[in-house]
């Protein structure tokens, strides 16, 4: 039988950032990976990715930003869109709008706002999240600190951030714009990829924590997705980690509460004390490690953890190159969100709830020449049936007609969150391998029982987007759960 | 549509309800989920000693029944409880208490092994939610089946006696804490040899539909024998002699507590002997193994009161007049003779032979009696007479 020290189970990202880090310090590590290809759900980044400073120093990376100016522009059903430039975080302009001089002054306040709050949240972003009760110093010092950055702010900031943190995002646009798209386009950034509508409570907290995470209100950011993934599959290279892909772990064997083995879908069994599982946290409790080996509470928030997931992916090849109606060339290159208004949000939404196709989605997709990829929302998880793909396209249709025309679609393939879940194997197909509301949070991610990336197996450790930060290209879970480990085994 | 509503829906009737209604003389009726059981039918002291040296029948109906069925019924099982249950045998029945993550316990029950593919597990308290949820993973099926089996408890000194003149052949080689099935006055029923009195005892289990004929059989031979109906009163007399605890009395199910310290671990409950931790991995294994290494700051324990008035709520003292507990269950045993209680104390009381102090508030004809009463700590059972254990029972 083969023996590691770590095997890592899926070679995401964060699979493999943790892979880079526990590697460097002398452990022989196996990487298994159910696909072909590595990287996983950030495959599907088409934007640049927001990814810690703090873990490219950690893992000695230089990776050159990139420093294309960033457009974002809403579209608009008459044609007069509104187009934003981004200069790094702080700095948006507005380039076009048909919105007044107020709305543009008051949507410039919202997003400095916005930018002061999670600035704030930013600062417990990237530490293990403390645990309440555990006694520990470091924890209560981190919730001290906590504390403290929200009282920095100052009486009149701390009051509003705690006004809206709990507040829905149509509220706090409809008492400042009057503009129905800036309106579109700030809720397209606090609902998307979640079971939020704009009018759902919680929708704020979700944007802050987006924007915290991503360093940027418009997820767009400096570093491209593609080489942090090559840069951190040199280093596995060069320490040695084992990659070993198209495998697949059926299950993880415990015995008496301790890791023992890995059995992969060969057959093969793997000898090992420690697991790092990159899968979300449902499989691998449910299917990983069996109910068997876990507490019946904690079975039941396992199964109580919520992953719906909202979001398909699409790419459309083109005849000819696209242009947008009316609107310059030179934004082609930025982002697109097609989120018309406020009301128009919450209607997709009001079909999702009932697990039903909406028949208006909102749109936020890139164009490369000829190829659009667009994410759709909100398109519903389905338990036992599957989604007309045909529809969703058809749908997806009638809107780009309005904006793209002269140009035949050759070819599409539609990618459901029921098609997510089987390709890279995540409950729900949910982009953050569970919603991002303040019950599934900090401490609380993905449940009691199993933050800072521990659980109640000893030697296993999760690094999936199901732990704390959450989604997003950060590489900072990878690194906390190797961290995690490193520091159990010393104290060991 | 269907437009009539009310605002009150009436309790629903065991199966014995249309006898139970009869012997009821005073009307007075407990509800035990959902169901209307007598409290008392005439005289509290009279079924008590009905059961303590005839026979006593009891209706048992509401208890809550959950059929285990499929492959891994046993696995199941015993991820569910502290006890192995591994070997049980078909036709046994065990005693089980069930914990959560935190190793305090929710419930206890009993659990009847038909074959090791079928399981049933009797308790007071509603589990299915908590039994569905442990399910996950295991190839069982849980079911209620409460509402389709009809139960009664027959216990006291004749009852094997007179179950044995009804032609229930060879029942008085069924051993504690097995069962089997029996014919009873024509009707199919299933015997256990369980209760909750501490006395020779049986539970009567049968169809709906034979209800009727069961209770009527159990009485045949009253002319010579004066088997009564016992209430939930008397019953709650014959538990406490017994030593049997009871969730949300004697302490709060973890799954119903609101405040945390208000839970109970099996040790504390002085259930420590139904959890073995060298056994596969159940509910709440992780958090025991700890708490057995810790000592215990408060333990629930039987008492020996000075004087006859009983301790109902009092609260418990040291020498020093320091509150150090609780009473929750205090009556005057009339077969012991004496004042007996269940109680928590804290570390330094739990030995036996302890000497704490009750403030017993008694009321005498419009005036409370404060009385200062010594106690001994004892052990909780405080009736088990030999009849109970043997084989073949006195008949």
């Amino acid at each position: 039988m083969r023996k590691f020290d770590i095997i890592i189970i899926g070679g995401g990202h964060n699979g493999l950032v943790a892979a880079s880090v526990l590697s460097k310090k002398g452990n022989k590590v196996l990487v298994i990976e159910k696909n072909e290809q590595l990287g996983g759900l950030s495959n599907y980044v088409d934007s640049l990715s927001y990814i810690s400073e703090e873990v490219l120093k950690e893992l000695n990376i230089k990776i050159e930003k990139d420093i294309n100016e960033n457009y974002v522009s809403a579209l608009s059903d008459d044609l007069n869109h509104t187009v934003l430039k981004i200069n790094g975080n702080k700095n948006i302009e507005i380039l076009q709008t048909n919105a007044s001089e107020s709305d543009q002054l008051n949507f410039i306040k919202l997003i400095n706002k916005y930018d002061l709050f999670a600035r704030t949240l930013r600062s417990f972003m990237f530490k293990k999240p403390p645990r309440v009760k555990s006694g520990s110093r470091s924890d209560i010092w981190q919730l001290v600190s906590m504390g403290l950055k929200v009282r920095l702010l100052g009486k009149k900031n701390m009051r509003e951030l705690l006004r809206v943190i709990g507040l829905n995002i149509a509220d706090d646009l409809e008492d400042n714009i009057t503009d129905n798209i800036l309106k579109g386009l700030l809720s397209n950034e606090a609902v998307i990829g979640t079971n939020l509508g704009a009018r759902s409570p919680g929708s704020i907290l979700n944007l802050l924590y987006n924007q915290a995470t991503n360093n940027s209100i418009f997820r767009i950011n400096k570093y491209n997705t593609h080489s942090f993934l090559n840069s951190i599959r040199e280093i596995c290279k060069k320490n040695n980690v084992e990659i070993e892909t198209n495998k697949k772990v059926e299950k993880i064997n415990i015995s008496n509460q301790n890791v023992n083995s890995v059995l992969l879908d060969t057959g093969e069994e793997i000898q090992t004390s420690s697991i790092i599982s990159n899968v979300d946290p449902k499989t691998t409790y449910l299917k990983l490690v069996g109910a068997a080996n876990l507490d019946t509470d904690f079975i039941r928030r396992t199964k109580n953890y919520r992953t719906k997931g909202t979001v398909a992916k699409i790419h459309i090849d083109f005849e000819n190159e696209i242009k947008i109606n009316n609107l310059d060339t030179k934004y082609l290159s930025g982002k697109f969100v097609y989120a018309p208004d406020i009301k128009y949000i919450e209607h997709a939404f009001n079909d999702n709830k009932y697990n039903k196709l909406s028949s208006n989605p909102c749109l936020e997709f890139y164009i490369n020449k000829n190829k659009l990829s667009a994410n759709i929302y909100f398109i519903p998880y389905l338990i036992n049936s599957a989604h007309d793909k045909k529809k969703i396209l058809s749908n997806v249709k009638l809107i780009l007609e309005k904006f793209v025309t002269e140009n035949q679609i050759l070819s599409s393939t539609i990618e459901t969150p029921n098609d997510i879940e089987d390709k890279y194997n995540i409950s729900g197909g949910h982009w953050s391998h569970g919603d991002m509301e303040i019950d599934q949070l900090l401490m609380m991610r993905p449940f009691y029982g199993s933050s800072q990336y521990s659980t109640p197996i000893n030697g296993l450790y999760l690094c999936s987007a199901g732990t704390h930060p959450g989604g997003g290209v950060t590489g900072i879970n990878g690194i906390n759960a190797a961290k995690q480990l490193l520091k159990d085994n010393r104290n060991e | 549509m269907n437009n009539s509503f009310s605002f009150t829906k009436p309790l629903l009737e065991t199966p014995f309800h249309e006898r139970t209604y009869e012997a009821c003389y005073n009307n007075d009726w407990y509800r035990w989920a959902g169901y209307k059981i007598a409290r008392e039918y005439s005289n509290t002291e009279l079924e008590y000693t009905a059961m303590r040296n005839t026979a006593g029948v009891l209706d048992i109906t509401p208890m809550h029944k959950y059929d285990i069925k499929g492959a891994d019924a046993i696995k199941f099982v015993d991820k569910l409880v502290t006890r192995n249950v591994t070997e049980i045998k078909s036709g046994q029945v065990m005693y089980i208490i069930w914990c959560n993550e935190d190793g305090n316990v929710i419930d206890d029950g009993t659990v009847f092994c038909f074959d090791s593919n079928h399981l049933r597990i009797f308790c007071a308290e509603r589990n299915l939610n908590w039994f569905s949820d442990t399910a996950i993973g295991f190839d069982v099926e849980v079911e209620d089946v409460s509402d389709t089996i009809a139960a009664l408890a027959f216990q006291g000194p004749l009852s094997c006696k007179i179950l044995n003149l009804l032609n229930v052949k060879n029942i008085e080689n069924l051993k504690p804490f097995y069962f089997d099935d029996f014919d009873l006055n024509g009707c199919k029923v299933t015997i256990s040899r369980t209760g909750f009195s501490g006395d020779l005892g049986y539970e009567i289990w049968c169809k709906n539909e034979d209800a009727i004929s069961v209770w009527d059989s159990l009485f045949k031979f009253n002319r010579d024998y004066k088997v009564l109906p016992a209430g939930m009163n008397a019953l709650e007399m014959v538990r406490v002699e017994a030593g049997f605890i009871q969730p949300n009395a004697d302490f709060m199910s973890a799954e119903q507590a609101l405040r945390p310290n208000r839970m109970r671990n099996p040790f504390e409950l002085g259930m420590g002997w139904l959890v073995d931790l060298n056994k596969n991995y159940f509910t709440g294994k992780k958090n025991l193994v700890d708490l057995k290494k810790k000592t215990l700051t408060k333990k629930l324990v039987g008492l020996d009161i000075q004087g006859d008035k009983p301790a109902i709520g009092s609260v418990l003292y040291d020498k020093n007049k320091k509150e150090i507990g609780i009473v929750t269950a205090g009556m005057w045993s009339p077969s012991l003779k004496s004042n007996i209680a269940f109680g928590y104390v804290d570390k330094d009381h739990m030995k036996i032979g302890s000497k704490v102090f009750a403030e017993i508030y008694h009321p005498e004809e419009l005036e409370y009696k404060k009385i200062w009463a010594e106690c001994s700590v004892v052990k909780k059972q405080f009736f088990n007479p030999p009849r109970r254990h043997k084989v073949p029972a006195e008949i």
